[in-house]
């Protein structure tokens, strides 16, 4: 028989518990706002020092992959250095390409995504800038490879992102030939893997072949125009011949991405250029080539040139052990008898 | 000083060294979403010492942290910490809960069930919960089963008081 302290340490424990459920499920159906409210209170306050302890972790844990990942680079050109210079080269310039934020014509912000080890860490990210950096909701989320999500609130020192995984996100886009034009949306569809997006809205007589790259096309005012959304996979549905579904394969990953550019400020018309087609990054790429091989092939005839001066005066000075240039005659004879 | 006030102290600085390797450690392992998660394991090693009430009010501040910093779908994390929790500190009646392994089991299992409940309360469906449920939660769960067994072999002294004693 349990003793009265037992049933007050029961009751206790149950009143708890109780307590603690009620407030869970009573947070879990309010409206978002609210949750909204108290996870950008939190952050602004008791958890301030840990999102800095975080950021700074994860910015040691980068530099130190940048500075092995340079190690690495260095080596590798190094060798390479010794057989093709122009490899090298060429290696650098495509990284030049590959930087995004070279290209873009707009003010933007690096962030670090600190991701947390949630099962939903895709759908939101926390990044480490805030409005102190100018960061505000609604500004665009890039990666390199193209759209992430939109800032979804701030704090001082860091903002939560909502990406393109999440159930609510939807940005207009079109394909680039310019033929479709759709809202894309995660995919709702249940035997769609994770990272799906779909393609709505597509009237029926707009038939979209499959690889197609479909892009921000700058409606609604929160997106520029012209960054890459996904491609084309597959046709998803088709509602009752007045409508086309296709599916998309997302350009960037929010799950694996640890650095974004936010854009801020004024918003460009068309970021179409930052981000070039593969055929355009190809062309770059061989137009890289000829310049590096034209100047490789000026710089091999300038040394063989030095080489070949060098080796002339080496033969026709008495100093060096040669004999004087003769200019072509017969050596003079002495005419006297 | 008493025992059991020195042991409570020493517990503290445990969960205290926890949620610091949650937050400057954990960032550092790469993949977020198979790296240990020790706010977890500092929920369970707690509520597994405590009565339930307690657990599951741990539970309720551990899953504020989460969801402050995942807002996918705010509460979410509330209700399956809250739960975990208390049924972690029940769990402590019915089981061996004084052998390292088993402590170490009820962590990966409290894990898994944190993301069950997660997920279906974030609305989650489909191939993605099921690629979720089968492949990097069980991961997970045993990456941060392996570490709460370094810590309770680390600090194996420190980890044989119970706070409702």
């Amino acid at each position: 028989m349990a003793s009265i302290s037992d049933r007050r340490y029961t009751r206790r424990d149950t009143v708890l518990f109780i307590l603690c459920l009620g407030l869970s499920i009573l947070t879990l159906f309010a409206p978002a706002s609210w949750g909204q409210g108290i996870a950008d209170t939190l952050r602004r306050t008791v958890l301030a020092p840990l999102v800095w302890l975080q950021t700074r972790a994860e910015e040691g844990r980068t530099s130190r992959t940048r500075f092995r990942a340079v190690v690495a680079q260095r080596d590798s050109a190094a060798y390479v250095a010794q057989f093709l210079p122009s490899l090298r080269a060429e290696n650098e310039r495509l990284r030049q390409l590959l930087k995004l934020s070279n290209r873009l014509n707009a003010n933007y912000i690096p962030a670090e995504v600190l991701h947390q080890p949630h099962a939903t860490d895709g759908r939101t990210l926390l990044l480490s800038a805030g409005s102190r950096r100018g960061v505000a909701p609604f500004n665009p989320v890039l990666a390199p490879e193209g759209l992430i999500g939109v800032v979804l609130s701030v704090t001082p020192h860091s903002s939560v992102a909502m990406t393109w995984s999440h159930p609510e996100f939807r940005v207009s886009g079109y394909t680039v030939g310019g033929n479709a034009l759709g809202v894309v949306a995660p995919s709702a569809d249940v035997r769609a893997a994770e990272g799906s997006l779909e393609l709505r809205g597509v009237p029926y007589r707009d038939s979209v072949p499959l690889g197609t790259l479909v892009l921000s096309s700058g409606l609604g005012g929160v997106f520029p125009k012209g960054i890459p959304v996904g491609t084309v996979i597959g046709t998803l549905r088709e509602e009752a011949g007045w409508e086309r579904v296709y599916r998309l394969r997302a350009a960037a990953n929010p799950g694996s991405a640890a650095h974004v550019l936010i854009l801020v400020g004024n918003r460009p018309p068309d970021l179409a250029r930052a981000f070039p087609s593969d055929s355009q990054l190809e062309a770059m790429r061989q137009d890289s080539i000829a310049r590096v091989l034209r100047a490789d092939s000026i710089a091999h005839a300038a040394r063989a040139a030095r080489a070949a001066r060098r080796d002339s005066l080496a033969r026709s000075s008495p100093i060096l052990g040669g004999t004087p240039a003769t200019s072509g005659l017969p050596p003079r004879q002495d005419s006297t008898p | 000083m008493s025992p059991q006030r020195v042991s409570r102290a020493q517990l503290t600085l445990v969960m205290l060294v926890l949620l610091v390797l949650q937050f400057y450690l954990r960032p550092r392992f790469g993949n977020a979403r198979l790296s240990p998660d020790f706010l977890l394991i500092a929920l369970m090693l707690f509520a597994m010492r405590s009565g339930p009430g307690a657990g599951a009010l741990a539970g309720f501040l551990v899953g504020m942290i989460e969801d402050a910093l995942t807002p996918a779908r705010f509460g979410a994390g509330l209700l399956a910490h809250t739960l975990v929790g208390y049924f972690a500190a029940w769990s402590r009646a019915v089981f061996f809960a004084d052998n390292m392994l088993v402590n170490a089991g009820f962590v990966a299992v409290g894990l898994w069930f944190r993301d069950l409940v997660v997920l279906m309360t974030s609305g989650t469906q489909g191939a993605q919960l099921l690629t979720e449920l089968t492949v990097y939660s069980p991961l997970q769960a045993l990456t941060t089963a392996a570490f709460a067994l370094l810590v309770l072999v680390t600090f194996r002294s420190w980890f044989s008081i119970r706070l409702d004693a």
